[in-house]
């Protein structure tokens, strides 16, 4: 499996370190953000493919979270995760551009072959990206 | 039975209600009528015996002055010489007398002694001398005399009119046959119990009572106060009617019994029962009539309303049960996936541990499946219940239910292969389409079609039937051959939860679970035990039109 950059973003600190752990354990570079607002951070002075976002969180919400993550990544790709499924927030965040929606509980390995799906996607879309740009260039009169 | 009682207990009330509306006015008014009309019917009779009073009075008074007048004019043309002499008297008499009230007549002179006479009484008065008789005292003071009614020497009523002449040099007196007197009242008679008499001051019976009367009653005698004119009395079922005569001597009575004139009135109240009897009787049976009509009315709208009570009371029921269940399974959801991932932690790092050391390694990697094997099944529930995945991807398309169906059987036909269960189709042909959830109402199916499954034994039959409904919908039916839904389960079946399968092979959530896609797609599913066993699920849903 590729190695990728993944966030981890929960306010339940059990479930944050012990995912991080876990993933890390299977050779992924995982990092652990208790809020959205340090999500944001994160995300701004380091590498990341994937995010791992928790809906239902204090403060500024996982939705409110995924809007922000658009604007500043908009590569960035961000799978929801939910303990409290509610039609209206699933929906919103998959108009927001989430690669999906998961609810708990969910099994280590379904979760790892989803963020490698999200990464997937990230690196077609950065790769369609950067043959565009190659193009473009190679396209300008020397 | 205690309802049927109760119904019947509201009819009787109501029924009861309107006869005594309709009647009681009913009998008020009769009442006040009969009263009226006999009150009318006395005021009559009061009025004609007083008009009749008058006229015997006036009749009585010609009577007695035209015997007095006579005598008068007698006494004026014929000087005592003439008069004295017994045959001009005799001759006189014949040529009086040709109505024959007048019994005898009498000459008398004035110190008493007879000077003539004719009459049947001739023997036995002879020779008398009438000088200290108080009659002749009043005619020699007065001119005049008209006596009570007295029973002569032979029995026979009669009264004496004497006058004499105006030099008082004699007196002339008649007796008057009391018999041609009488006869001029009898006609005063009102109604076969009336009565007419006159009785003088002291209330002796001058003329016979036609009712036998042979004195006055105590209540007669206090109307003997001498009055002017006519005085009318009532007591109890008689009027009576008085006029003093003959300058206050004699006193005219003239009875009438009220029941005598009541005959019209009678017929009359006769015709107005049979009226009120006629009405009150058909006014009972509208009455009767209007109570079962409205008892039936409110049958059927207490049962529609009980109806439609244990609809809402089933939906609330449901919308509480499912947001409680939802509320849980959310709770729930964060602690089972901490338990999963400590567990597969445990799973992880097993490996890494030297096999020699633990000694029980392989019960530990089985227990961690274990761990996460029960996890995922409590998953499973928690995700159903939420309809999570349905939820997301609902999304509605046109749908031909025949094939949703048949597409739905392709994925348990193996099944029902094994077990020789057949699955008999009834489809419509020109089955509508609607726009609706395809893959939520397969799952609907799916549901159902297994519950069948389970419920019936090897070679069973299960039924699908698919109609178009009466009002713009399209109903499907899903019945099998199995022992039925037994009545105590019929409530809580669509409940969450409640199952009557084995731990581990029926959650209760199926049936639960297509009330809820149901429901939110607008239509409706029912459950009932067919008459010839086995359970149907019919499932009404409306048609929507693309657009
Ligand atoms: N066709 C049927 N005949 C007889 N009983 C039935 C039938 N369908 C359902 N039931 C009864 O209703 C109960 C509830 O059904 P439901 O589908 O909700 O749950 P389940 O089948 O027990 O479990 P699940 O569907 O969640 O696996 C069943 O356990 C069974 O007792
Ligand atoms: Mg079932």
């Amino acid at each position: 499996m590729r190695e990728f950059n993944v966030l981890v973003v929960d306010d339940e600190e059990e479930f944050r370190d012990l995912t991080v752990k876990r993933l890390e354990k299977r050779g992924l570079k995982v990092l652990g953000a208790e809020s959205g607002k340090q999500a944001l951070e994160v995300l701004e002075h380091s590498h990341t493919d994937v995010v791992l976002l928790d809906v239902k969180m204090p403060g500024m919400d996982g939705i409110e979270t995924l809007r922000q993550i658009r604007i500043l990544k908009p590569l960035v790709e961000v799978v929801l995760l939910t303990g409290h499924a509610s039609v209206d927030s699933g929906i919103e965040g998959m108009k927001l551009g989430a690669f999906d929606y998961l609810m708990k509980p969910i099994e280590l390995e379904p979760l790892i072959e989803k963020l490698a799906d999200a990464f997937e996607r990230k690196r077609l879309q950065q790769e369609k990206i950067e043959q565009a740009q190659m193009k473009r260039h190679m396209a300008m009169p020397g | 039975m205690e309802l049927s009682n109760y119904y019947t207990k509201i009819w009787l009330r109501l029924s009861g209600a309107f006869c005594l509306l309709i009647t009681v006015p009913m009998v008020i008014l009769a009442l006040v009528t009969f009263s009226n009309l006999k009150d009318a019917v006395i005021d009559k009779t009061e009025l004609s015996i007083g008009r009749l009073i008058e006229h015997k009075k006036d009749v009585v008074s010609l009577f007695l002055e035209e015997k007095e007048d006579l005598l008068k004019i007698l006494v004026g043309m014929y000087p005592i010489d003439f008069l004295g002499n017994q045959e001009n008297l005799n001759t006189l008499f014949k040529a009086v007398n040709q109505a024959g009230s007048i019994v005898d007549l009498h000459v008398i002179d004035s110190s008493g002694s007879q000077l003539a006479y004719v009459g049947p009484y001739a023997k036995s008065i002879t020779g008398k001398n009438y000088f200290d008789a108080p009659w002749f005292q009043e005619v020699l003071i007065n001119g005049s005399h008209v006596s009570d009614v007295f029973l002569g020497f032979r029995k026979v009523p009669h009264f004496v009119v004497a006058v004499t002449d105006p030099l008082k040099s004699y007196v002339l007196r008649a007796t008057i046959n009391s018999e041609t007197f009488n006869k001029l009242l009898l006609s005063a008679q009102i109604g076969p119990s009336g009565d007419s008499f006159i009785v003088n001051r002291e209330g002796t019976l001058q003329t016979p009572s036609s009712q036998g009367q042979k004195e006055l009653t105590v209540h007669d005698k206090t109307l003997l106060e001498h009055h002017e004119g006519t005085a009318i009395t009532k007591t109890g079922e008689t009027i009576t009617a008085t006029r003093w005569v003959k300058d206050g001597q004699w006193c005219l009575f003239v009875k009438a019994r009220i029941e005598d004139s009541l005959g019209p009135f009678y017929q009359n109240r006769r015709n107005i029962i049979s009226v009120i009897a006629a009405t009150g009787i058909s006014f009972l049976v509208l009455a009767i009539l209007f109570s079962n009509y409205f008892l039936r009315r409110l049958e059927l709208y207490d049962r529609k309303r009980a109806e439609l009570g244990g609809t809402m009371v089933q939906m609330e029921k449901m919308a509480t049960v499912g947001r409680m269940a939802a509320g849980i399974a959310h709770e729930i959801n964060n602690p089972l996936q901490m338990i999963t991932n400590q567990a597969g932690w445990i799973g992880e790092l097993l490996p890494d541990e030297d096999p020699a050391l633990v000694k029980n390694m392989d019960e530990y990697v089985k227990s961690v499946e274990q761990i996460k094997h029960h996890v995922r099944r409590a998953g499973t529930i928690t995700h159903r219940l939420l309809g999570f995945s349905r939820k997301i991807a609902s999304e509605k398309q046109n749908v031909q239910f025949n094939d949703l169906i048949e597409e739905t059987i392709s994925f348990v036909e193996t099944e029902a292969g094994y077990n020789n269960i057949s699955i008999i189709r009834h489809y419509a042909e020109d089955l509508p389409t609607t726009m609706a959830d395809g893959p939520q109402l397969q799952q609907v199916f799916l549901n159902l079609i297994n519950n069948a499954i389970d419920a019936v034994d090897q070679g069973g039959i299960i039924e699908i039937t698919t109609a178009t409904g009466t009002s713009n919908d399209i109903i499907l039916e899903f019945a099998d051959s199995g022992p039925g839904i037994k009545p105590e389960n019929l409530k809580q079946i669509f409940d969450p939860f409640f199952t009557t399968k084995d731990p581990g092979k029926g959650t209760g959530l199926g049936l639960y679970i297509s009330y809820d896609i149901v429901q939110k797609l607008g239509g409706s599913i029912k459950v009932e035990n067919r008459k010839s066993g086995g359970a149907v699920f019919a499932i009404v849903l409306p048609v929507i039109k693309q657009g």
